[in-house]
């Protein structure tokens, strides 16, 4: 790294660390998520286009509660980190659309 | 001014993004999970496009394991929470307990992997190989690559807890720790991805 | 200060094979690029001459069908793409005030893969199994049923490991961009170029992994049997397209974005005047690379994806036109009314303009997924790109490295002879494929190796092939003017064309080592430009002067990309080509062990700490890169 400084002043200020809850809360929610999906499956009698309704919200829920407390996307400075991922899931959102399109058509 | 990435006395705050290096992995990291979305993406899209394709082989609704794969999934989701505590660890500049907690981690992904190598195996007596047909050469892809990411994200975060256990926890073995617990919690969504449209909705049919 | 560590400073080869400094890198991917482009240009020599006259056989139709796959391949992979690179890594860091870009070491990486999948591909020629269903490499004639013979195992293993290079080079770039420019300088105070490169290595980082799953696919399917594109096994061969074009397309505006960038430097450079409408030119890039992930299916039309797709994708494609116009306009505006120099680089930006639009207009005709139905497969589509390819970027590539040239070597090319090569190339290239459109029209399909007499074909092919004659020559005359150059005085000013906008132009010509004594502070776009009508003639520095931080050379990224190398050539010739050992086929030993090497590399590089050496005050001469 070229530079002339890589290690900027800090101020000895007291941080609040954030404690476990928010994350065991969210692994609750995700298990819970699961546990959803595969019930919805294993149950056997609900009607299949329901079915994949369910598994797909279940899915994306779950990742946003990931993605947003485990990774740390709601605090600040994750601005790019944001667009990155948004538009990764652009593109395969396009391609997915044209897969299942095609594959059905 | 001497510029050495070591500091004397108190870590900062979030040493993982204390100097510029820092912020450039930890930057350039999240943009490369952007690729591998679109990566991933692309697999699971050749997979939509070929799932009906199984010529003799056996169908998904025949062939998936749920148990199976319900607890793989609860392995790996356990082992990203994990991974969270050890990043708490590290705001809380705790090594030991940053060690203890990636060590768990490591060890439940490999729970993971060695449910998914017995379930492979499985499928493959049942006449589900890699070369059998179009549904199964992409599942093998798709999966597989998922796997391959586990088990590199093993390797890593193993080969990191010996780099945290010799050198302790500085600026710059900090930003490694963060990104190794980014991958591990990108490959945990990916995960759920394949659980639902690859076991569930094959599953269903 | 005094430092535990020594400071490693190589010289002469080993300096060049272990160099992290971004203006080392730029030079090589130059070199490797510009080697590539003479073996490219070889190849449509070749081509070209085989057509000249109707019933030729110059060489046969294996040999053409290999030519025009390599030419193609190589064109765009091995030579458009690194001295894009080239561009960027020289000029980027410069123009953000940066020391270098984020990942110095990886941008290292980058260049060997490139620089050895490179080799893999043209290894090709030697073993006689050359890859040759065409750059596309459509399935399943790119299969093992079809195709037998090693040729595309070199074309997939090749490009996935050169692809390897680009992807981590869009990553850096992106980081250095974001993170590492001067104070002061906010993302619309950026110059034009560094905009372009930005969103050129966003779509790099969107684009390549799809090529890299397509090309995985495509290995399975001949290495280890498996079944995506093979529909005796339930595959798909549509599917290739699909995934190839999802990476293709956005490729193309990768090829094209650096040049709009190096031209609305040139041209408001040598206008004296600035860039018109800035604010529109970013958005208007932004939105170009955003359809650009929307249009691919348009290469698809005749592949019975049914109306309402066709249709939705010729919108889109459509679509792509009006930012793109917004941009011709805004350089039209940017001449008109400025105090115009016709140097030859200006020429080159000068000559790009309708030139490019030309080809632009026929894209939009090729739009028309009803008219697509006649022009698909024909001359009219090959017009079609060279012009956007070689009238685009070719030209747009020739201006930004006559322009920057003094800034990476210290020299000025010789105008002369930079004149006769513009005007060489220029006609040269005009006749070449202006008459590639008739011939289109009149229904000369590409990729053939013949055609019958009495056709109506003749004479536009000589034409043709005289043109590409003239600009084979073009490209001798900047040879000759790169060598005359070499032996002139490195004595290039830090400003050499005296109305230097941006600031590359600060600093020494070459740039020293470390770029930026002081970190300069900017106070608006066009930052030198605005200290020069404030009456100063150096910028502000936003930094005392101090020691300065550098990377450390390492050798490693040599061995990262021969470790895959050695990969490469081993999954290839797994299949009894060479044996076994203990066993396992010989192939995936050697396979594996190209493998091991690379990971060997990459621990290495984790466990050991290299936290670099310092330049200090006292060696701040303004040393410049020895090429």
């Amino acid at each position: 790294m070229a530079s002339n400084h890589s290690t900027e002043e800090q101020r000895p200020v007291r941080h609040k660390v954030e404690g476990p809850k928010k994350h065991i809360i969210s692994f609750i929610f995700s298990i819970l998520l699961t546990l959803i999906a595969f019930a919805a499956v294993a149950g056997g009698e609900i009607n299949t286009d329901f079915i994949y309704i369910i598994l797909i919200g279940c899915a994306i829920l779950q990742v946003f509660v990931q993605m947003a407390f485990w990774m740390h996307m709601k605090d600040r400075g994750h601005t790019f980190a944001i667009i990155g991922i948004l538009f990764g899931v652009f593109v395969v959102f396009t391609c997915v659309i044209m897969a299942e399109y095609w594959a059905w058509w | 001014m001497s510029a050495h990435s070591h500091t004397e006395g108190q870590l900062p705050h979030e040493p993982e993004k204390a100097t510029l290096e820092g912020r450039n992995k930890i930057l350039g990291f999240w943009l490369f999970l952007g690729a591998e979305t679109v990566l991933f993406g692309t697999l699971f899209s050749a997979f939509l496009a070929l799932r009906d394709q199984v010529l003799d082989g056996p169908k998904s609704q025949e062939l998936f394991e749920l148990p199976l794969v319900a607890l793989a999934t609860g392995l790996l989701l356990t082992s990203s929470l994990t991974s969270v505590f050890a990043t708490q660890a590290l705001h809380m500049h705790k090594v030991k307990a940053m060690i203890w907690w990636l060590v768990v981690t490591v060890i439940l992904g490999l729970g993971f992997l060695g449910l998914e190598i017995y379930e492979f195996s499985n499928y493959v007596h049942e006449g589900h190989g890699f070369t059998t047909s179009a549904f199964s050469s992409s599942f093998y892809t798709l999966v597989g690559f998922h796997g391959a990411h586990v088990a590199f994200g093993i390797v890593w975060i193993s080969l990191l807890i010996g780099q945290l256990a010799k050198k302790g926890l500085t600026v710059t073995t900090a930003p490694k720790a963060y990104v190794a617990g980014i991958y591990w919690h990108f490959i945990d969504v990916v995960w759920v991805f394949i659980f639902t449209v690859v076991y569930l909705m094959g599953k269903v049919g | 200060m005094a430092h535990g560590h020594a400071v490693k400073r190589y010289s002469g080869l080993m300096d060049w094979l272990t160099t992290v400094d971004h203006k080392k890198i730029g030079i090589l991917y130059l070199i490797a690029g510009g080697f590539f482009f003479l073996v490219g240009g070889l190849e449509a020599l070749l081509i070209r001459i085989q057509l000249w006259k109707p019933l030729n056989d110059f060489v046969s139709a294996d040999t053409y069908n290999e030519l025009l796959t390599m030419h193609g391949t190589t064109m765009i992979f091995l030579a458009a793409m690194p001295v894009i690179f080239a561009l960027m890594n020289a000029i980027v860091p410069l123009q953000i005030g940066a020391r270098d870009v984020a990942y110095p070491f990886v941008n290292a990486i980058g260049f060997w893969t490139f620089f050895f999948g490179a080799v893999l591909l043209n290894v090709s020629w030697f073993t006689g199994s050359v890859p040759d269903g065409g750059w596309t490499a459509y399935a399943p004639f790119s299969g093992t049923t079809f195709n037998g013979d090693h040729g595309f195992d070199y074309y997939v293993l090749g490009l996935q490991i050169a692809g390897i290079g680009t992807l981590v080079g869009g990553i850096n770039f992106l980081v250095t961009i974001i993170n590492m420019r001067a104070p002061g300088m906010t993302f619309m105070r950026m110059p034009m170029f560094t905009w372009s490169v930005f969103i050129t290595s966003a779509l790099i980082l969107f684009a390549f992994p799809a090529l890299t799953v397509g090309l995985a696919a495509l290995m399975f399917d001949r290495v280890f049997d498996a079944n995506f594109f093979d529909p005796s096994g339930g595959g798909n061969a549509v599917l290739w397209e699909h995934i190839f074009w999802i990476f293709g397309h956005p490729e193309v505006y990768i090829l094209i974005l650096p040049a709009f960038g190096v031209i609305s430097e040139v041209v408001s450079t040598f206008s004296r005047k600035r860039l018109f409408g800035y604010s529109s030119m970013v958005f208007a890039t932004i939105l170009i690379g955003f359809l650009g992930f929307m249009v691919w299916a348009h290469h698809m039309f005749t592949t019975g994806l049914g109306p309402v797709a066709n249709g939705l994708f010729s919108i889109a494609t459509m679509l792509i036109a009006v930012p793109t116009g917004i941009k011709i306009f805004n350089w039209l505006f940017t001449l008109w009314g400025g105090s115009i120099t016709f140097t030859a680089a200006n020429l080159f930006a000068v000559g790009f303009i309708p030139t490019f639009v030309m080809g632009g207009v026929t894209g939009v005709m090729l739009a028309a997924a009803p008219a697509d139905f006649q022009y698909h497969d024909s001359y009219f589509v090959v017009a079609h790109f060279h012009y956007v390819i070689v009238g685009g970027l070719v030209l747009g590539l020739f201006a930004g490295l006559h322009y920057w040239w003094p800034k990476m070597f210290g020299r000025m090319l010789n105008e002369g002879l930079a004149k006769l090569t513009f005007w060489t190339f220029f006609i040269g290239f005009h006749l070449t494929f202006f008459v590639q459109h008739f011939l289109g029209l009149m229904g000369m399909p590409r990729r053939i190796w013949t055609y019958l007499d009495g056709l109506g074909f003749n004479e536009m092919n000589l034409i043709s092939t005289i043109g590409a004659l003239l600009m084979g020559l073009g490209t001798i005359f900047f040879l000759l003017n790169v060598v005359i150059t070499a032996f002139k005085p490195k004595n290039a000013a830090n400003d050499p064309w005296e109305d230097g906008r941006t600031l590359e132009w600060t600093i020494p010509s070459p740039a020293p080592e470390y770029n930026f004594k002081q970190t300069p502070l900017v106070r608006g776009y066009d930052a030198y430009w605005k200290e020069k009508m404030d009456g100063h003639t150096e910028m502000t520095p936003a930094e005392p002067i101090g020691s300065i931080h550098m990377p450390s050379p390492s050798i490693l990224p040599l061995f990262m990309a021969i470790g895959l190398f050695i990969t490469g050539l081993g999954l290839m010739y797994s299949h009894g080509e060479w044996g076994k050992i203990a066993g396992i086929e010989a192939g995936f030993v050697v396979g594996g062990i190209g493998l091991i090497i690379t990971f060997a590399c990459m621990i290495i590089r984790s466990l050991i700490d290299d936290h670099g050496f310092h330049i200090e005050p006292e060696e701040l001469q303004d040393k410049g890169v020895k090429a």
